[in-house]
């Protein structure tokens, strides 16, 4: 389904919406956008899953077994981040065949930041998720951050047109994973006209957040896994 | 030696609910404890705390010589854990979970392939061992989980209701293992409101209700530590008026007597030869005609009975 869905995205919307745009290779620069935006949300997955683990009490197992806390967190995480990234690795493909050209070397750098970028997101689902303990409300938290989080970053728009928009909305843009995954996959991919100028920032961005969520969330997990309380 | 566990003033609140109420306790090493009692006496906490899964409200325990608050990882080290509900990562078949439980608690490929194979051989799961778990029954999921703790050969095997849902020929083929798992050195936490469970397999038994530990020593011991060492069960035509067992009560031989139904009674007493001829007597001069008379020795139901004043089954419904 999701597949269909980026499919049709790309087909239907991304190649409509272009033509109204002066930006020059809006259509690539959509794609791009767009393939950071479905790794965003299979990551965010992860989230659920607890829940269904809570609810089967698989939690009581996982937390019983010879391993540390920190272990687990960082296997959740990595688990999540790299089954999302095994689901949307097709759409990936298929968004750089549409792309076209491609720098091998900038384009390895750039994969290594969506691995990040996606390990990153599983650890922030998996946080909220342990601080929220119903997942009613985790779906609910989780559509109005999509909306926020993707809306205001460069994954449709580039930042210009943003701050233009808004200079709040720019500057909210500018300190978003979400615009520091698409900007370096879009520098990655070589869309000539979005090439960063400088890619270390982005990078170093996508590393901060990976880092800040893995670590919170080991915090977090520990402290409000038992007890239950989970609806 | 030191006791493998020392339970310390352990603690547990829900809200104002005590699951586990200042419980103290010693486990030797190798022994098999049976923890007895009604769901919702506070079994599953105490030992969710002990696998460090919930952390006390109070108090601390020492696994190991590891302290649960201080070192949990060192802990969990050393327990291996079947949970009541069999915990199931649910998309594996009965193979993968045990293999994957098996890799986690660092057993090499080797004895893997070895162990897996002769643990679900011994448990009957080896012939659907590649079927969904969301495909086997109840009592197919329960023979999984026993299976991990007993592939791990845990020093602490901790095993709550492990034979329910299980056929009378699978709980042997458990009780069995369990057993053997004692007597290859683990020391065993049984956690169990099946009695004959208890009193089979444990070298001692620890009775809890509402959270508190009401008494623990060998089963025998507790047997005889019973006031009136014969108990008769008495069954009435119709039911027994208070006078009735009030009056019952006068005999100097007479311990106790519970009323388990309107129409039941049963009778701790001593010199049961001497005093059934004056029981009946009086019954029948009270026209209480009685159905049936069956005479026993105590049992840990009657144990339990004794603490709480209550069947296992009336604590059951109690807790309910």
């Amino acid at each position: 389904m999701r597949a269909i869905w980026f499919v049709s995205q790309i087909a239907l919307f991304g190649l409509i919406a272009s033509r109204m745009m002066s930006i020059p290779n809006y259509f690539q620069y959509y794609v791009a956008g767009l393939s950071v935006m479905t790794l965003y949300s299979a990551a965010i997955f992860i989230g659920f899953d607890i829940y269904e683990e809570a609810e089967h009490g698989v939690f009581e197992y996982l937390l019983s077994l010879p391993v540390s806390r920190k272990q687990l967190v960082l296997g959740r995480s990595i688990g999540g981040g790299l089954r999302a990234f095994i689901y949307v690795g097709p759409l990936i493909a298929l968004s750089l065949y549409v792309i076209g050209a491609i720098n091998p070397l900038s384009f390895l750098v750039a994969l290594f930041a969506l691995f990040l970028f996606s390990f990153g997101v599983s650890g922030m689902s998996i946080t909220i998720a342990v601080i929220i303990k119903s997942s009613d409300r985790f779906d609910i938290l989780m559509g109005v951050l999509d909306a926020l989080i993707v809306r205001l970053s460069t994954a449709m728009y580039p930042l210009a047109v943003v701050q233009a928009a808004n200079p709040l909305y720019g500057g909210l843009a500018s300190f978003n994973p979400v615009t520091y995954a698409a900007d370096l996959f879009r520098w990655g991919t070589g869309i000539e006209t979005m090439t960063l100028s400088n890619p270390l920032w982005p990078l170093l961005g996508i590393i901060a957040f990976f880092a800040f969520f893995t670590f919170v969330g080991v915090i977090i997990y520990d402290r409000r896994i038992e007890g239950g309380g989970w609806q | 030696m030191p006791p493998i566990i020392q339970i310390q003033n352990l603690t547990k609140k829900f809200g104002n609910l005590a699951a586990v109420d200042h419980l103290d306790l010693e486990i030797e090493e190798g022994e098999i404890l049976g923890l007895l009692g009604p769901n919702g006496a506070g079994k599953t906490t105490a030992i969710l705390m002990l696998a460090t899964v919930i952390k006390p409200t109070e108090g601390t325990a020492l696994v190991g010589g590891f302290d649960i608050r201080k070192s949990p990882d060192k802990v969990r080290g050393l327990l291996g854990i079947a949970f009541q509900e069999p915990k199931m990562l649910w998309v594996a078949t009965p193979w993968d979970v045990v293999n994957w439980h098996a890799k986690v608690c660092g057993l090499s490929t080797e004895e893997r392939k070895q162990r897996v194979k002769q643990v679900l051989e011994t448990l009957d799961m080896w012939e659907p061992r590649h079927k969904n778990v969301h495909a086997l029954s109840g009592g197919m999921r329960k023979r999984v989980e026993m299976a991990k703790v007993l592939i791990q050969r845990p020093k602490i095997a901790i095993v709550d209701e492990p034979t329910t849902q299980i056929d009378i020929v699978g709980k042997h083929k458990i009780w069995n293992m369990l057993l053997e798992l004692r007597d290859e050195g683990s020391t065993i936490i049984l956690a169990t409101n099946e009695l004959y469970e208890a009193d089979r397999l444990s070298d001692r038994v620890c009775i809890m209700h509402r959270g508190k530990l009401l008494v623990c020593d060998t089963p025998k011991t507790l047997k005889d530590s019973i006031l009136g060492g014969d108990i008769i069960d008495i069954q009435l035509e119709k039911d027994a008026s208070p006078t009735v067992v009030e009056e019952l009560k006068s005999f100097k031989e007479v311990v106790d007597i519970m009323q388990v139904k309107p129409t039941n009674l049963r009778l701790y007493l001593n010199r049961v030869e001497e005093v059934v001829p004056q029981i009946m007597n009086l019954l029948m001069k009270k026209n209480v005609p009685i159905n049936s008379i069956r005479m026993s020795e105590p049992s840990l139901d009657d144990v339990f009975a004794h603490y709480t004043g209550l069947t296992i089954e009336e604590a059951q419904k109690d807790e309910g």
